[in-house]
């Protein structure tokens, strides 16, 4: 995303919630092991909904990393947001130190699909129970898309360039394409990713509308993308938050560079129009390589967006077919979601997230609960595949017909 | 109900409405200090003036959740024209 006198944006610090780890490392271990985490909807007042299968994050206490301050002003999602903030500024070893004499170097820029739904139902309970007066005031900031960003700003006195983008599912890449941007027009570090809790019941009821949602009963074969018994999708809560720093600052301050955001490009093709992403992912992918100056025969590893419907994943398999040529059949596919679910925009950052540790580790992640692949892809099932991979493609597709494609490049490493 | 607020109860309204721990003591002892050095938002006083509204049935004086320091906030819901006159708090 950037000529090389330009100023790259690398990728210094992960910080994961997702519902088979809260830290980064349980995420990983339980990524790599290929375990599944799907299991039945426990959340208060989803008993009777439609949805069974879902990934949500448990054991999580959101008081162990945020002061209650900030809990009772923010909804579940803002709580994934700032722990997994949190995290990432430790992993990256960046502390107040490193940007106190220069607050508007550090910006935060986050994807929401959809807000506040657990924070905005209690209130709405409220409303209609007990009446207006009974709203709380924290109703008019918590459930907004934009909640996330401005509290992790106001949390760690980040003043730089601070933006929420909106753009469905793929938004959690497009999100990290921003900070790229942001970077390149001079700011040192951007605080950035996406993380959703779409279980209240309020928020599922609301997914209840889309065909695409899988409503099966058994964990184990509620999502399997690319198989014959590809159902639809199981929705997840969780994310991820990334420090990108710009690779020169990092250098200096002595960060370990873990992977170069190398390129991005995102298109758009219509609501659930499934066939006509075959040719918008293909454009998006394209794109990416060419704004990452890299060839297809380059990418070591497709971390897919693998939706899990018939139709969307054959048009996923032909776009990689379609851009990536010959090497599309031949290239490592995975999608470690299948054990996890799909976290909406924290989807994909969560898929960056394990193409950056997958690059250091030289592993692959396999695709629990996925069996008998029926597309011309080499998809990683079963246990992890180790490989060199020096360069991954990260897809997303969302719902309401965006598409993005990223490429992610191996990091120098830690200073020498 | 036209009891006086006192500084404890401002405390626990603190402490429900926006999360904040604070010593009571610390309001008395610091009468100057600002609600926002006590970590206390504009959105977290108009959540206290909300609740006590509620709990007294009576709207709080119209400037109520405008006030800048603990001790502005007790004069003014204090002093109220429907609750008793304070000799102090």
């Amino acid at each position: 995303m950037s000529s090389p006198k330009e100023r790259r944006s690398v990728v210094t610090g992960i910080g994961v919630i997702a519902p088979n780890g809260v830290s980064t490392e349980t995420f990983w271990k339980a990524t790599v092991e290929g375990i599944s985490v799907l299991d039945h909807v426990t959340r208060d007042g989803c008993e009777h909904l439609p949805l069974k299968v879902a990934g949500e994050v448990r054991g999580f206490d959101p008081g162990d990393l945020i002061e209650e301050r900030y809990l009772v002003q923010t909804d579940r999602f803002t709580h994934f947001a700032m722990a997994a903030a949190n995290l990432a500024l430790d992993d990256a070893r960046m502390g107040r130190a490193d940007y106190n004499d220069s607050p508007f170097a550090v910006g935060v820029v986050t994807a929401a699909g959809s807000g506040g739904g657990e924070f905005g139902q209690r209130e709405l309970q409220r409303l209609w129970g007990q009446g207006s007066r009974y709203v709380g005031p924290y109703q008019s900031i918590a459930w907004f898309y934009a909640a996330s960003t401005g509290q992790i700003s106001i949390r760690g006195g980040f003043k730089g360039p601070c933006g929420v983008v909106a753009s469905d599912e793929a938004g959690g890449l497009d999100a990290l394409a921003h900070a790229a941007r942001t970077i390149r027009r001079g700011t040192d570090a951007v605080v950035v990713g996406a993380a959703e809790a779409p279980l209240a019941p309020y928020s599922v009821v609301c997914q209840l509308g889309y065909d695409d949602l899988s409503r099966l009963d058994d964990p184990a074969r509620a999502y399997r993308p690319f198989t014959s018994g590809a159902c639809g999708f199981v929705p997840a809560e969780g994310g991820a938050m990334l420090i990108v720093e710009e690779e020169a600052a990092a250098v200096d301050r002595g960060a370990t560079v873990r992977a170069v955001l190398a390129g991005h490009a995102a298109t758009f093709t219509g609501a659930s129009l499934w066939e006509e992403s075959r040719e918008g992912l293909a454009h998006a992918i394209r794109g990416a390589l060419q704004d990452a100056r890299c060839a297809p025969e380059e990418i070591d590893v497709v971390f897919a967006d693998a939706l899990g419907v018939p139709a969307a994943d054959r048009a996923e398999a032909l776009a990689l077919a379609d851009a990536l040529g010959r090497h599309a059949a031949q290239v490592p596919v995975t999608a470690p979601k299948t054990g996890t679910g799909r976290a909406y925009c924290g989807a994909p950052v969560l898929d960056a997230a394990a193409a950056v540790l997958a690059m250091e580790h030289g592993v692959v992640p396999p695709t629990p609960n996925v069996v008998d692949v029926c597309h011309d892809l080499d998809v990683v099932t079963g246990r992890a595949r180790p490989g060199e991979l020096r360069t991954a493609l990260v897809l997303s597709r969302g719902l309401m017909g965006s598409n993005a494609a990223m490429v992610l490049r191996q990091g120098s490493g830690s200073p020498s | 109900m036209n009891a006086q607020l006192t500084l404890n109860e401002l405390a626990a309204l603190m402490k429900s409405a926006a999360g904040l721990t604070v010593d009571p003591k610390e309001l008395a002892n610091r009468p100057d200090a600002t609600f926002a050095e006590f970590g206390l938002d504009s959105l977290g006083l108009l959540g206290i003036v909300g609740e006590l509204e509620n709990r007294q049935g009576r709207p709080m004086p119209t400037d109520a959740e405008r006030c800048k320091t603990p001790r502005d906030f007790l004069d003014l819901v204090n002093t109220a024209p429907e609750s008793v006159p304070t000799t102090g708090a």
